[in-house]
Parts: C-alpha cells; sequence; structure tokens
C-alpha cells in the first residue's frame, strides 16, 4: 500500500520503509501493524490452520531482511503476498505426508475463536466457507485474493507467478464452482 | 435466469465490491447490472464470500517486530558443520577412488571406440595356425575337422565379372 491512507497525514509504505532503514524501529512497527492481519487473513483463507502467527512472522523477516530488493514496481502488500505464498508452498511440501489441509471445524471456532460464534451460526457463512474448501488451491489463493482483498488480476498474477489471463480463468472457474456448491447445497 | 456471456463485466464485480471500480468503468457495470439480473446475483455471492467469517487468528505485532533484524545485519545462513579430518580423508580417497575408476572406463571405452573403428579382429583357428598336421593328435584332428566346417568356402559377396568390351561403345572397325 503505497498511498497515504487518510489524505497525506499518513506515512507510505516507502516513506515508513526509508524511516526503518534508517533506524526508526516504529516504522517497522506501523508496516506490521497495517498489513499483518491482511496476510493473516490470506493464510487463513488458504486453507492453512496452525502457525499462521508464525507464518506471518516468517514473512516479515524475510521481507525487512530483503527490503532492499523491493523494486516498488508493485505495492508492499502484494510483495508480502508473494513471499508468503511462496512460505505456505514450502510448507506444504515439507508437510504433505503427514498435514490435512483444513476445513475449519465448528468445534475449533467454538473454542479458540468464540467471538466468531455468532457468525458461524449463520448457515449461509457456513456455506460458504464450505464452497471455498471446493476450490483447487491455485483457484482458491486466486479468489481469494480477488474478492477479500480486492486485487487486481495483475497483482494476483505476480502474486501466485503466473499471467493476468490465467488468474482471470482461475477466477472464473472458482466462481463457477462456489456457485455451484451453493446451489446444490 | 439466463447466463450472462458479459465476462469483461463480470471480472470487474470485485471492484465493485470493495469500491474499487474505475470511473471510466463505473457508468457501464452500472447500467450492466441494473439489467442484468445474473451478474446481480453473482454480485451477492462475492458479498456473501466476502463477508464470510474466515477463522483468522490474531497476530501480535509487537512480537512480529521484536525478531526483525535491524537494517543492513544480514540473517546468518545456516552453517554446514565442520568435517573431521578422517571423514576428510575419507572423502578424498573415496573421490580418487571413483577418479581412477572413471579413468580407466574411459580408456576402456576408448579401446572399444578404436576397435569398432577398425572392425571386428580376423576369427583366429589356433589350431588350424599349427605349423603341420602331423604334429596334431587325434583329438585335435577332430577338432579342426569341425572347425573347417565353419569356414566360408565363397567370399560373402561374390565378385561381379568385369567384361572389357563395352557393348554400347561404337566398335572401332579400323581396330578389327
Amino acid at each position: 500500500m503505497s498511498r497515504r491512507e487518510d489524505g497525506g497525514s499518513e506515512p507510505t509504505d516507502l516513506e515508513l520503509i526509508e524511516a526503518w532503514k534508517k533506524g526508526d524501529s516504529r516504522a517497522a512497527t506501523k508496516l506490521v501493524g497495517r498489513h499483518s492481519q491482511a496476510l493473516a487473513r490470506f493464510a487463513a483463507s488458504c486453507g492453512e490452520r496452525e502457525g499462521v502467527e508464525e507464518l506471518v512472522q516468517d514473512t516479515f523477516v524475510r521481507a525487512f531482511a530483503s527490503l532492499d530488493s523491493f523494486r516498488n514496481e508493485s505495492t508492499l502488500r502484494t510483495w508480502l503476498f508473494t513471499i508468503e505464498r511462496r512460505l505456505m508452498l514450502d510448507r506444504r511440501r515439507a508437510e504433505r505426508r503427514d498435514r490435512e489441509t483444513v476445513t475449519i471445524e465448528d468445534s475449533d471456532q467454538v473454542s479458540e475463536y468464540g467471538a466468531l460464534d455468532a457468525l458461524i451460526a449463520e448457515e449461509a457463512q457456513e456455506r460458504v466457507r464450505r464452497s471455498l474448501d471446493a476450490l483447487s488451491p491455485t483457484q482458491r489463493e486466486v479468489f481469494t485474493l480477488r474478492v477479500q482483498q480486492g486485487l487486481s488480476y495483475r497483482e494476483i498474477a505476480e502474486i501466485v507467478d503466473s499471467t493476468e489471463g490465467a488468474a482471470r480463468v482461475h477466477y472464473h472457474n472458482a466462481i463457477r464452482t462456489v456457485k455451484e456448491f451453493l446451489k446444490d447445497e | 435466469m439466463n447466463d450472462c456471456m458479459e465476462r469483461e463485466i463480470q471480472d470487474l464485480l470485485p471492484d465493485v465490491l470493495h469500491g474499487t471500480l474505475g470511473a471510466a468503468e463505473r457508468p457501464r457495470v452500472e447500467a450492466h447490472l441494473a439489467g442484468c439480473g445474473y451478474c446481480r446475483q453473482e454480485l451477492e455471492v462475492l458479498r456473501a464470500v466476502q463477508s464470510a467469517a474466515v477463522f483468522t487468528p490474531s497476530v501480535n505485532v509487537a512480537a512480529i517486530v521484536r525478531n526483525i533484524p535491524p537494517y543492513g545485519i544480514t540473517v546468518p545462513a545456516v552453517q554446514r558443520p565442520e568435517r573431521s579430518p578422517v571423514v576428510r580423508w575419507l572423502v578424498a580417497a573415496v573421490v580418487a577412488v571413483v577418479a581412477v575408476g572413471a579413468s580407466s572406463q574411459l580408456l576402456r571405452h576408448g579401446d572399444a571406440v578404436e576397435q569398432a573403428r577398425i572392425g571386428p579382429p580376423a576369427p583366429v583357428h589356433s589350431l588350424a595356425l599349427a605349423s603341420g598336421l602331423d604334429e596334431l593328435s587325434e583329438s585335435g584332428l577332430v577338432q579342426l575337422m569341425n572347425e573347417m566346417n565353419t569356414f566360408d568356402a565363397l567370399p560373402a559377396n561374390e565378385i561381379e565379372p568385369v567384361f572389357a568390351d563395352d557393348t554400347s561403345a561404337p566398335i572401332d572397325q579400323d581396330s578389327l
């Protein structure tokens, strides 16, 4: 996010990066605060179940360690999503044999995330969540980035290391699957 | 409800959701949505997906920041464990053995290539090379007789006869 959020009072990501390079640790706190929740949500939407916070932390550690390679050709958030996705792929490869990729279980939500109880109780939302489980990993990534994060196809293509056209196709296949799932339920 | 074939409009529906639709596209998309139930329904599905509660754990920003190395300090790469001298000698010995073996194979391969170039060696019939039949024992003589059955009586390719006169050439009457 390289734009000012509120008409100019909020520093841009680039300004914060420069401040951090000069030793201002509060700049790092602002950057992490600005993007960490989106990264956690993306990871969760892609089916990451355990260690989401650790994943977000690793993403920031890697990103800050290689900030000199950030060329500002994309937004910082897109770049962070790219790093996070690679970390998720590495994790999946490493844990493929003994790890289940996620379906959100009601019991977990109730015990760990009680604040969501009211939402979970709504049948429509539960069905929507299940429909996302019916997508392939790439479809789910593309669909989540497009619908929940509001990224453009160009940004999504960069994150998933594909083309803009392929991202559009994944999106259309995903929305079709979701609609069919919701119709059949 | 009929399917809508306006892919371009459908591509833009998430932007409607996020309020990021460009000023140039807005009138066209809004006009289409006003008249297309299929796309309106698709937009509702997207709204439901967007608002569906996805389990998102809270993250501890302060803890993350604490783990970020200061600028200019590179994160040390994982060090490879130092090998003991015994292991180093073993590795050197294995490399030497492999090198010698590979060289030997290469030389043998070179000989084989040379052999293939000059053709197979002529069959050697040790008994036939004996200086005289008188020196052979009876069993040796039998063996030689058996081997003779395998000799070629004629060359593999019979030589074509060559005729001196060419009937197609005009006959010089004076030479006759």
